[in-house]
């Protein structure tokens, strides 16, 4: 130790911890206790998240492998495109052509600040899209018969 | 005298030369803190790294809590161990860069897993369209973004690492720690600064038809700013509590 920190602290009535000086004690108190605070919300929000996210967009009702075509659809405008799974392990980013390679379908307003034109996702929404879609090409393939 | 573990070496050396008497008894006492800290520090990092999971978070913040208390149980019997501040901040900020270097990592070399292809367009349709609109068309794939790459690459491999380095040196109670995590987390404001501003440039790829747009970014992310916590304390406390 290159000098005693001994007259720089613990000269208050109350003991301070190692390194914090009376005059900034108060301010290490609450930095603690943002730090608590970071710390649980860290915690619960990365517990939270995944789950919240799969129940939002249809999850158990559509499985994950759904769940990512529909977001597909969504984001490409697209009913046609599926998620392809597993995808080949030579693909992004190894040199193969990423999934939506050559898209032409996605709908942007395009200009040096582009902006997108897909709607918002409600709550289970994609469960209705996706089973609207089921529908209408059932009844598509009944017609002809 | 309570004298810290970090200078055990030098310290103990010193006395072992001096006072030969006296030697004993601070050997013991530095045996016992320093079995105290490596106690506490295993569940610590047993817990940090289950918080670094995300998943399994629920599980590892009990670990780590316990860990908290099995130093300050030393503490409280009179052991040299850290200052419970120095533990949390420097174990929060490696988690931190974790967590950040994670999402970013998958983005980057797994974007086309099925993992990351529902969560992180669903993160993304929820709170940050960056991570949604045309993502998996650029040819490295991941997000579309525009500036979005330049700043996963950048502190994937400069901030993230050396911020890592720092608080276990920190941990460790090194001079250098001390300084190179005032460094790094001043390097946190930058990445702020930065990120918020480019976000904003191209808010319409963000937020339009986000589900929570904005204020939802705000509400996930703000959490992220222990490093940001960790700077008042770095300038306040006592230098000399840190070794060279």
């Amino acid at each position: 130790m290159s000098t005693s920190p001994a007259s720089t602290e613990n000269t208050g009535e109350k003991e301070l911890p190692l390194g914090t000086t009376p005059a900034f004690a108060g301010m290490h108190k609450w930095l603690k206790r943002g730090i608590f605070v970071c710390l649980f919300a860290l915690v619960v929000e990365g517990a939270f998240t995944v789950p919240a996210l799969a129940l939002w967009y249809g999850w158990p009702t559509l499985s994950f492998t759904e769940i990512c075509s529909e977001l597909m659809k969504v984001r490409y405008s697209d009913d046609t495109v599926e998620c392809e799974h597993p995808y080949p392990v030579d693909g992004p980013p190894f040199g193969g052509k990423p999934e939506a390679a050559d898209q032409t379908t996605a709908r942007d307003e395009w200009g040096v600040q582009p902006k997108p034109d897909y709607g918002r996702i409600g709550f289970r929404e994609l469960i209705r899209i996706h089973e609207e879609r089921i529908a209408r090409q059932e009844a598509q393939n009944a017609a002809p018969r | 005298m309570n004298l810290p573990t970090f200078t055990r070496r030098r310290a103990s050396a010193d006395t072992a030369k001096t006072t030969a008497t006296s030697s004993v008894t601070y050997d013991q006492h530095h045996e016992q803190s320093r079995a105290a800290q490596r106690h506490a520090d295993i569940w610590l990092t047993i817990g940090t790294a289950l918080m670094g999971t995300f998943v399994l978070g629920f599980i590892g913040l009990p670990i780590f809590l316990r860990g908290v208390w099995l130093q300050r149980q030393a503490q409280k019997a009179g052991l040299s161990v850290r200052p419970i501040m120095v533990t949390l901040i420097g174990y929060l900020v490696v988690l931190d860069a974790f967590l950040n270097s994670i999402g970013w990592i998958l983005d980057l070399g797994a974007s086309h897993t099925l993992i990351t292809r529902v969560f992180f367009t669903a993160w993304g349709n929820f709170v940050d369209n960056g991570y949604f609109w045309h993502y998996n068309e650029l040819w490295i794939g991941g997000s579309s973004a525009p500036g979005e790459k330049g700043w996963e690459v950048t502190l994937i491999f400069t901030v993230f690492p050396m911020r890592v380095a720092a608080a276990i040196a920190f941990l460790q109670m090194k001079r250098w720690g001390h300084q190179w995590l005032t460094v790094t987390c001043w390097f946190g404001v930058v990445i702020w600064v930065g990120y918020v501003v480019n976000m904003t440039m191209y808010a319409d790829i963000r937020f339009d038809g986000t589900v929570l747009p904005v204020v939802g970014w705000w509400l996930y992310d703000i959490f992220y700013i222990t490093p940001f916590l960790a700077i008042p304390y770095l300038h306040t406390v006592n230098r000399e509590i840190f070794s060279d």
